[in-house]
């Protein structure tokens, strides 16, 4: 009996999507492409959807005029402060909730009850709690950040592994070195995927604080192209806004590969 | 890889299809735009007298709640008929060719209160006691270029005065502005009259005087695509006269007035407040309070279309190639008046 040898290929790969630069250069340059091809040939009416160079002309338009950069100043500021109050309060909560009892058994439902409060329905409230200044503006922000960063924060806490806390407490380390050495360090994974939703968030939550009472600033100038019915202006704030989420993509990245570098 | 290109080619290419087309319908079916305000009456009154359906026409509303997607509605050929105030969004869309303005909607019209200027009860205790004194103050108003901000370039016009002289801060929405001059958070608002009785009944502010005493002018219009116009036009001609129809009776049930010089409200307007009502939802007190003046032939003020686009032109919020030549057609209506030569 002779016993057939079969070869067996390596079936463990598992999924490994990887990323290649070209592909997307190439897909985003067609799909520009076509939109052009579609303005310029007058497929599509200007007001209904400006072709990419129109876009162009509006953005270098601001930019020439210095406009653009003072809405981006005003619109980053906001954004970056408002992340950061809404981010360390929601770390605050959240780890708290992690490792408390007290925290976690009065934050969940707190987090539950406030979470799904649209934060643009009560812009009218807002504005007599904290003004039409400044304020409102981060707390609309803030308040966008606050809940998705307790959320990771404290199923970030929940997903280090048991058995290296309970390792740590058998070699009588104390409270805080295992806070600052296991839990926190197991946590950061999560944390600082929630770091890449909160972010997108302030720049969505941008165009809704800016609605009221501000003169300058991305939000502001966007809403104010729309109901002038400028469409190239809208639509070049909003380039300007995805390029600040790539970038902010971009810069949580490197953050990740500098907190996380030790897995 | 490439069947997701082609997916989402298709879905690109099918979305400016449907982006591009739309409207023409059968010949005599039609939909108006409007928003659930008293100054779109005449159109409420038409359908529910059947003077749309003496005209072979079957009209169908289309609601909205802001006067720019009134006007996206025509343009983009999703309705036929729209009635709305002029705003700079407004003439930039008309600017590009796709709206006829054909009549008129209501106007500010000397005697017949319609918006007012409110100061927040702080500004009044330093001295805003009259549209003269508001430079040097911090006025809200929904957004650049809407019906507050232009009425405020009308006033500076009129008086004289620097408008940028007057600090704008932009609120979005009316609520927003009610809650603002009543926290004196800003010195003073443009609201429709009567919301601003409403805030000064309650102590949130005083009403310092009303847009019709100082400039007089077309708020709004009637607009059909030019698409209408140029393939329909007996249809337009049909729709006008119903509408036309519609204002002269509520001319003639609202713009009363007695020997002093005060509106009154008589049988005739008893009679259409129902029909008004049923649209708005408005209380009869809230219908009698906000029901401005409308042309009883529906006819234009022209003159004051082309002064509205000139000033917004000089802001720099409708294009610099708008002309109201091309975008408003006298001819569905004979009486239009204040022609500029």
């Amino acid at each position: 009996m002779a016993e057939a040898v079969r070869e067996l290929k390596f079936r463990g790969g598992g999924f490994a999507p990887g990323r290649k630069r070209w592909t997307a250069l190439v897909f985003f340059a067609l799909v520009l492409g076509i939109w052009q091809l579609a303005g310029s040939r007058g497929w599509v009416s200007p007001l209904f959807l400006p072709s990419p160079l129109a876009i162009f002309e509006a953005l270098r338009a601001e930019a020439i005029s210095g406009n653009l950069w003072i809405h981006l100043t005003a619109s980053l500021q906001r954004i970056g402060l408002g992340w950061v109050l809404g981010t360390l309060a929601g770390l605050a909560l959240g780890l708290a909730m992690g490792l408390f009892t007290l925290a976690r058994s009065v934050g969940l439902p707190l987090v539950s009850a406030f979470f799904p409060i649209p934060k643009i329905a009560l812009l009218p409230l807002f504005i007599l709690w904290f003004g039409i200044g400044e304020a409102s503006k981060l707390v609309t922000i803030g308040m966008g950040v606050f809940f998705p960063t307790v959320v990771a924060a404290y199923s970030g806490v929940d997903t280090v592994p048991r058995n290296l806390v309970r390792m740590a407490q058998s070699f009588s380390l104390p409270y805080s070195a295992i806070v600052w050495k296991v839990v926190l360090p197991g946590a950061m994974a999560t944390i600082v995927a929630g770091f890449r939703i909160t972010v997108s968030l302030a720049l969505i939550l941008v165009v809704a604080a800016e609605m009221i009472g501000a003169e300058y600033g991305l939000g502001a100038f966007i809403i104010s192209a729309g109901h002038l019915m400028m469409t190239d202006r809208l639509l070049g704030g909003v380039v300007c806004l995805s390029i600040l989420g790539l970038l902010a993509g971009t810069g949580i990245t490197l953050l990740e590969r500098r907190l996380l570098h030790w897995r | 890889m490439k069947r997701l290109l082609l997916g989402a080619v298709c879905a690109f290419s099918l979305t400016v299809g449907t982006a591009v087309q739309g409207g023409v319908q059968a010949a005599d079916e039609i939909t108006v735009a409007a928003l659930t305000f008293v100054s779109s009456s005449p159109l409420f009154i038409a359908q529910e007298r059947g003077y749309y359906e003496e005209e072979g026409l079957d009209v169908s509303f289309e609601f909205f709640r802001a006067a720019q997607p009134v006007a996206v509605a025509i343009a983009s050929g999703d309705a036929d008929f729209g009635v709305t105030a002029f705003t700079a969004g407004f003439y930039n869309l008309a600017a590009n060719g796709s709206l006829k303005v054909i009549g008129a909607q209501s106007r500010e019209e000397p005697g017949f209160e319609f918006s007012a200027y409110l100061a927040s009860n702080a500004a009044w205790e330093d001295g805003l006691k009259a549209p003269e004194d508001l430079p040097g103050h911090e006025l809200g108003i929904t957004q650049r270029g809407s019906s507050f901000h232009l009425m405020l370039g009308l006033l500076a016009e009129e008086l004289e005065f620097d408008v940028d002289a007057v600090k704008l801060t932009t609120l979005e929405a009316v609520p927003n502005m009610m809650s603002a001059v009543s926290t004196d958070q800003v010195d003073a608002v443009i609201l429709p009259g009567w919301l601003a009785r409403r805030i000064e009944g309650e102590d949130g502010g005083r009403i310092i005087g009303w847009v019709h005493d100082y400039t007089p002018y077309q708020l709004g219009g009637l607009f059909t695509s030019s698409d209408n116009v140029e393939e329909r036009r007996d249809v337009v001609e049909r729709f006008v006269r119903a509408y036309q129809r519609g204002a002269a009776d509520y001319a003639e049930a609202f713009h009363q007035f007695d020997e002093e010089g005060n509106r009154v409200f008589g049988e005739e307007a008893e009679a259409l407040i129902p029909i008004i009502q049923q649209y708005t939802d408005a209380t009869p007190d809230a219908i009698k309070a906000s029901a401005s003046y409308i042309d009883p032939e529906g006819a234009l003020d022209v003159g004051s279309v082309y002064q509205q686009v000139e000033w917004l032109q000089e802001q720099g919020l409708v294009a610099a190639q708008a002309d109201p030549a091309s975008f408003i057609d006298l001819s569905f209506i004979d009486s239009h008046f204040n022609l500029p030569e």
